[in-house]
């Protein structure tokens, strides 16, 4: 199964650090996480599913970018980063 | 009028909730906090039919907007449910194009319902909708009478957003309720909710080409007298109005002041007739004068008077449209927050001020708990 990292943010809503998933796409993964810890629901997307705009996805390191980002697959030996972007003051 | 006893000011701040508690003379205060550090917290609305009992309203550009609920008084905090919650899982999909409805930017504003509906809230948003618990924030639904409101179109950003900031409701008559928009201007139910009307005759709009639309005025504040729930005070991008039929019409009563720009307007329930705005310089957005400046609007001399003599607190101060608050005492309190982080409060009524020693985060909201009512 893929390996999830996440950020130390995210602990707030439940999970932390480096779990496994067998979702098959970015949108799946979201699903599942959301699904597996709820507090996670509309924290990491809005409510009409797009991705908010401070967190970012990557998929081997790559940045799974828009709606369309949702559909990249994902394997079994991938490693999925969901990281939070910081700005502001 | 309520007994005297502690007070609590809730301060809703950019980087989170403070709790400033007084004592029974309203001159020493004693400040904790922040709660929900480092977020911007729009309004904390503590409910005066369940004491102990205050919602806060924390909006975050990485986590989105969250509702939040304590039961002692601000010590303690638990998420309840966002009100994009669906009692349902499903979500739109999104399109080619990304997501096909605008979702929520903020949470501007949460009022507790009429006494008869101890479980029921009511929250606006921006962009501007209007949503209703009747479980204590539990699960919410969309007012769609308003929010799908055939005047929508016209509906226009302020420099805040499109957000529903004002939810008044008639104490006579529950099913009477009031919201303010920016820029919409000021809508009125007689039913609970089930059909609105835009209530903006007399007010004039200076930013577009047409000067007396049904809608389109950028109301900043709105104040319900205590006495006379028909008389309504309104503070207005362009100007302060006064109704005295429910919001059927509005007569300028601005003219009068330097200025009258402005976002807030309070009406202290132990004054009658009285509503106390802070005018502020339209091209500054801070208080003419270069010092803390209140000015009290009376109904029945239909005339105005400066509040602060001297100047006992020279600078230039601007705030935000829900930081101003009253108490049920009497004499009144009043209670400013500043967008620079100053809370100066009045024991009574505008006479002297006080500042509480400590330096906020730029305040966005001010509410005050003390006693029963509102």
């Amino acid at each position: 199964m893929a390996a999830v990292r996440l950020d130390a943010m995210l602990r707030e809503f439940g999970p932390g650090g480096t779990l496994t998933t067998p979702a098959s796409s970015v949108g799946a993964l979201l699903e599942e996480l959301e699904t597996r810890y709820p507090r996670l629901q509309y924290r990491l997307r809005d409510e009409t599913g797009a991705v908010r705009k401070f967190v970012r996805v990557f998929v081997n390191g790559k940045a799974v970018e828009g709606a369309s980002g949702l559909a990249t697959p994902i394997g079994p030996t991938d490693r999925v980063d969901i990281l939070h972007s910081i700005q502001g003051g | 009028m309520s007994e005297q006893g502690t007070v609590r000011v809730y301060v809703g701040t950019r980087k989170g909730g403070y709790v400033v508690t007084g004592d029974k003379g309203r001159k020493k205060w004693r400040v904790s906090g922040p709660s929900h550090e480092g977020r911007d917290v729009y309004h904390m609305s503590p409910d005066p039919r369940r004491p102990g009992t205050v919602f806060a309203l924390v909006n975050s550009p990485w986590w989105g907007p969250m509702v939040v609920r304590s039961t002692d008084h601000g010590k303690t905090w638990r998420e309840v449910a966002p009100p994009m919650m669906k009692k349902s899982k499903e979500r739109p999909a999104p399109g080619p194009d990304g997501p096909a409805k605008n979702p929520i930017v903020n949470l501007w504003h949460l009022e507790p319902g009429p006494d008869s509906d101890p479980s029921t809230y009511f929250l606006g948003v921006d962009p501007a909708s209007l949503y209703r618990t009747d479980d204590r924030g539990e699960s919410w639904a969309p007012v769609t009478a308003l929010n799908e409101h055939e005047t929508r179109s016209a509906w226009n950003p302020g420099a805040g957003g499109l957000c529903l900031h004002t939810i008044l409701i008639d104490p006579t008559n529950p099913r009477r309720m009031y919201v303010g928009i920016s820029a919409a201007g000021t809508f009125r139910s007689d039913d609970g909710g089930d059909h609105w009307q835009a209530m903006n005759r007399g007010v004039k709009i200076s930013f577009l080409p047409e000067k007396n639309p049904p809608v389109g005025q950028c109301v900043h504040d709105v104040a319900m007298d205590p006495a006379t729930p028909s008389t309504l005070y309104r503070q207005d991008h362009d100007g302060i109005y006064v109704s005295r039929d429910s919001a059927e019409s509005w007569k300028h009563v601005g003219g009068p002041l330097h200025s009258d720009f402005g976002f807030v307007v309070v009406a202290p329930p132990a004054m009658p007739g009285s509503a106390f705005f802070v005018p502020l310089e339209g091209a500054t957005r801070t208080i003419g004068g270069h010092g803390l400046q209140v000015q009290r609007w009376d109904e029945r001399t239909r005339r105005w008077s400066a509040l602060v003599k001297g100047s006992p607190f020279p600078g230039d101060f601007g705030m935000h449209r829900e930081g101003f608050a009253t108490d049920p005492f009497d004499p009144a309190g009043l209670y400013l927050g500043t967008s620079t982080g100053q809370l100066f409060i009045s024991p009574d009524a505008g006479r002297r001020w006080l500042q509480v020693p400590y330096q906020f985060p730029g305040i966005q909201s001010v509410s005050v708990a003390a006693g029963a009512g509102r």
